[in-house]
């Protein structure tokens, strides 16, 4: 039988507030960067592809029957005799779907990675609430975890941060199950921002394609623990796995965890490749990396802010 | 480094064998991580199915490692010296008493002092003197103050003890006398059995020993006389347990007597034994206790022998007619004084002949004082009679002394020896010392009536028994001088079998002190005499450490007293510690937080 060694409680971090109310303020200013133009539902801050009752002109075309009159250029239809149509950008809202890996190898770290999927998943879906966008927010785990949608305003932001507070790490990672279940509801292009330590006995690729299918913007946040790049190990060692209980025996001497740490380097290397394959946006981090640093420096070079 | 206890340094082989369980995977500790996943692609199921892995430099390794040889080295009990000799000249004062030779420190209390003298010696810096001196009955200068080590060195390595008590404060005395005043530091090794020492500046001591538990035989002489031969025994417990002590005397190899004695700490008992024929005689104690060597001695048995005599001086026929009638070998006669004609003779009877000084022999003196002895002639005696006479005495054994008359002689005024026969004034004085062995009667035979009587002869017997009667014997730590013959150099063999030149001057042979107890053999030209060697009469042994004195002066002698530090508690503690924080560790990683 496996040994299922004990492994840091979420609880255990500080819940008292995800963010100090100046880093929220600082927040205020950002905004979420679609490379699409989406198409919401409500009429809110986005570029749509819908032709509509924008402010912001698009383009004539001819009258057509049923077109609204008031759209009509008269100065046209007086100089040509011909009725035409102006057409404006419509401003929509964006769907933003927030995805939290919450399975138990996210509570491995110092400090654990879910403490930094957490803030990190408040950060951009604050931004995304402050910006009039809708709010999406989901744990992923083996089992159909919780979730908490449709959220959209400023003053949702503290449903939100209820519901990542209240996210407890465990179980074992179902990348593709959970992305299978979001996209069911999902609309297509969706922003969709994944946080997660990709480390899916199943793979992360399939999941990551059909997201993809449905023409969801993706943005991935790997996030590594310093224990899992350099670990602290010596002598013999049975290393169990916190998810499948699992276990692999090794003599932890220089050879092998050089060869380990060429493994970690190749599976980076064919994460970051794969993204670059399919247009996902990338973003690897050690969980030690403040929240802050990553939404105010890192987030608006990677491209998903701006 | 000394160590007290080298047979523990086999613990050191523990070290292997704590390598050999790291090489052989025994425990594996338990740790959690996010995935196998990464593990598993980087193959290490190869290392970990090895039978053998390599070493690592692990601090629990490490740690066992340590405690292990901590507490092999610990305890092995080694000792190193370290001190700060300063400047000046030093001088190794080595205690020579027969109390060295006991075995109660390996290997013997003199070994190990040498061992730690030959330590310090080591941490003497180039250039800096040092002497070597052994307390020995007279003090030994092996070496004078030198700067060449080596020739100290190889001193050290052939000093040895003597079978007699050694006078550790007349060294000490000695060594002090080798430079000016606090120019010289003294580093003394002795067990102080034999009384305090001086606490003195510039001088330290060093106790070696620690048990008492000795049983030893303290006399063993053989008295003769004309009616029976007997060798006398003394034993004695200087011990603080009492024992029991089963005795075996034998002559030659034959058992002559045996007997069991019963002693009390600090008891000691005689025995005497008839004898009944010649050759060696030798007695040994069937003990087991810290000094094996006075638990035998050995002694020459033998019908007394018949001297041959030269009678100098005027001729008076009547002595020599007794003296042909006593069982004596060859007896003369001669007028002429010279002393150089007396060294082939066992006994001569200087009858009133006053030689300026007597060469080593035995002498019988009639009415004169030769010189160079402790007695001086203070005018003339007048008319007397023996007053006062111990009739126990060997020469006065059957001698009836009442009713003589002496009408006149010399008046005595003796410094030493023994008066044997007293009229207000010394009738008749012995002395024995320097070589001679003196008889002299006050009196010369012609101012007396003695020669008439019965008891003259009967004297006369018993002088010449006690001058020429006993083979010579010696005791150790005292040289001694014995009539050449004619000859001009021997050979004498000692108990161990070494032979010692010895050259004569002036018809002497003068041989050096006596460092062991037994047999030794003399040869002359043609003429082979066996000496009789017995440890001085006392305590020579008692080996029980005595105190030593306080250090005095400015810290040097503290700095000398510090020369041999004990390491196995500092071993011991960290072998505990290394085992403590290797425990904790272990512990801790158990749990799974590495």
């Amino acid at each position: 039988m496996a040994l299922r060694p004990e492994v840091p409680s979420a609880a255990a971090e500080d819940d008292a507030g995800l963010f100090d109310p100046a880093f929220l303020q600082s927040l205020e200013t950002l905004a979420l960067a679609s490379r699409r133009r989406v198409q919401g539902v409500h009429r809110g801050e986005r570029r749509s592809i819908a032709r509509g009752r924008g402010v912001e002109f698009a383009d004539y075309r001819p009258y057509e029957p049923g077109d609204d009159y008031r759209y009509i250029d008269w100065h046209i239809a007086s100089r040509l005799d011909r009725l035409v149509v102006k057409m404006f950008t419509e401003e929509e809202d964006l769907q933003v779907h927030l995805l939290v890996d919450a399975s138990a190898s996210m509570l491995v770290g110092t400090p654990p990675k879910l403490a930094l999927a957490r803030r990190l998943a408040a950060a951009i879906g604050y931004i995304a609430l402050v910006n009039l966008d809708r709010v999406t927010v989901s744990a992923v785990t083996s089992a159909p975890g919780p979730s908490l949608g449709a959220l959209r305003g400023r003053r949702r932001a503290v449903d939100l941060f209820q519901f990542l507070a209240g996210v407890r790490g465990g179980g074992a990672t179902d990348l593709g199950g959970a992305l299978r279940r979001l996209l069911w509801t999902a609309r297509r292009g969706s922003l969709l921002v994944l946080f997660s330590d990709l480390l899916d006995p199943h793979g992360y690729e399939r999941a990551l394609r059909e997201a993809l299918y449905h023409r969801c913007s993706v943005f991935l946040v790997h996030i590594l623990a310093e224990e899992e790049i350099a670990p602290p190990l010596s002598g013999d060692v049975r290393l169990v796995d916190v998810e499948t209980g699992e276990s692999v025996e090794i003599t932890a001497d220089p050879d092998t965890l050089r060869l380990y740490a060429e493994a970690v380097e190749e599976f980076t290397q064919g994460v970051e490749r794969f993204c670059a394959r399919c247009g996902i946006d990338y973003l690897r981090t050690l969980s030690s990396v403040p929240a802050e640093v990553l939404v105010t420096r890192y987030l608006r070079q990677g491209g998903l802010l701006e | 480094m000394i160590l007290g206890a080298p047979a523990f340094l086999w613990a050191l082989a523990s070290v292997p064998l704590i390598l050999l369980l790291h090489l052989l995977r025994l425990r594996r500790r338990t740790h959690p991580v996010s995935s196998v996943l990464l593990w598993r692609r980087s193959g290490p199921a190869l290392s970990s199915s090895r039978p053998l892995r390599r070493i690592e430099r692990t601090l629990l390794l490490l740690l066992q490692v340590l405690a292990a040889c901590a507490l092999g080295l610990g305890l092995a009990r080694p000792e190193v010296v370290a001190t700060s000799l300063g400047g000046g000249g030093l001088v190794l004062v080595l205690d020579g008493s027969f109390s060295m030779r006991a075995r109660d420190v390996a290997p013997t209390r003199f070994d190990r002092a040498r061992a730690e003298a030959e330590a310090l010696l080591r941490r003497v810096r180039p250039g800096q003197q040092v002497a070597v001196v052994v307390a020995a009955p007279r003090p030994e200068l092996l070496t004078p103050l030198t700067s060449d080590l080596g020739r100290a060195r190889a001193a050290l390595r052939g000093a040895s003890p003597w079978d007699a008590p050694g006078d550790v404060a007349g060294a000490v005395a000695l060594a002090r006398s080798l430079a000016p005043a606090g120019r010289v530091r003294v580093a003394v090794w002795t067990d102080a059995a034999h009384g305090r020492l001086p606490a003195l500046p510039g001088v330290a001591y060093h106790a070696v020993g620690r048990s008492d538990d000795n049983v030893g035989i303290t006399a063993f002489r053989v008295f003769r006389d004309p009616a029976r031969e007997e060798a006398f025994l003394r034993v004695q417990n200087f011990g603080s347990l009492s024992r029991t002590v089963p005795v075996v005397v034998r002559l030659g190899t034959t058992p002559i007597a045996r007997a069991t004695l019963q002693l009390g700490p600090g008891q000691a008992r005689s025995l005497t034994v008839p004898l009944g024929g010649g050759g060696r005689l030798r007695a040994e104690l069937q003990v087991e206790d810290a000094v094996p060597e006075d638990n035998v001695a050995e002694t020459l048995a033998g019908p007394a022998p018949t001297p041959s005599v030269l009678l100098v001086g005027p001729a008076d026929p009547d002595l020599l007619r007794l003296l042909r009638a006593l069982p004596a070998g060859r007896v003369a006669a001669t007028s002429r004084a010279d002393p150089a004609l007396w060294g082939g003779v066992d006994v001569v009877v200087l009858n009133r002949v006053a030689p300026p000084a007597l060469p080593p022999g035995n002498y019988l003196v009639l009415g004169a004082v030769p010189g160079g002895l402790p007695v001086d002639a203070d005018g003339a005696l007048p008319q007397s009679a023996p007053a006062a006479w111990d009739p126990t005495d060997p020469l006065l054994r059957f001698v009836d002394l009442r009713g003589i008359h002496v009408t006149g002689g010399l008046r005595l005024e003796v410094s030493g020896g023994r008066t044997v026969v007293d009229a207000g004034s010394p009738l008749v004085w012995v002395y024995e010392g320097r070589g001679v062995r003196v008889v002299l009667f006050a009196f010369s035979l012609d101012r007396t009536d003695l020669p008439r009587r019965v008891a003259f002869p009967v004297l006369l017997t018993n002088v010449l028994l006690f001058l020429g009667g006993s083979p010579p014997e010696g005791v150790v730590g005292e040289g001694l001088q014995l009539p050449s013959g004619g000859a001009s150099r021997a050979v004498l063999t000692t108990p161990d079998g070494s032979r010692v030149p010895v050259r004569a001057e002036g018809g002497v042979l003068v041989l050096p002190p006596f460092r062991r107890a037994g047999i030794y053999r003399l040869e002359d030209g043609g003429r082979t005499r066996e000496i009789a060697v017995t440890r001085p009469p006392g305590d020579a042994g008692l080996i029980r450490p005595g105190r030593l004195p306080a250090p005095l002066g400015d810290g040097a002698e503290r700095a000398l007293l510090r020369a041999r530090v004990s390491l196995w508690p500092w071993l011991l503690g960290v072998a505990a510690a290394a085992a403590l924080g290797e425990w904790a560790l272990a512990t801790r990683r158990r749990g799974g937080d590495t």
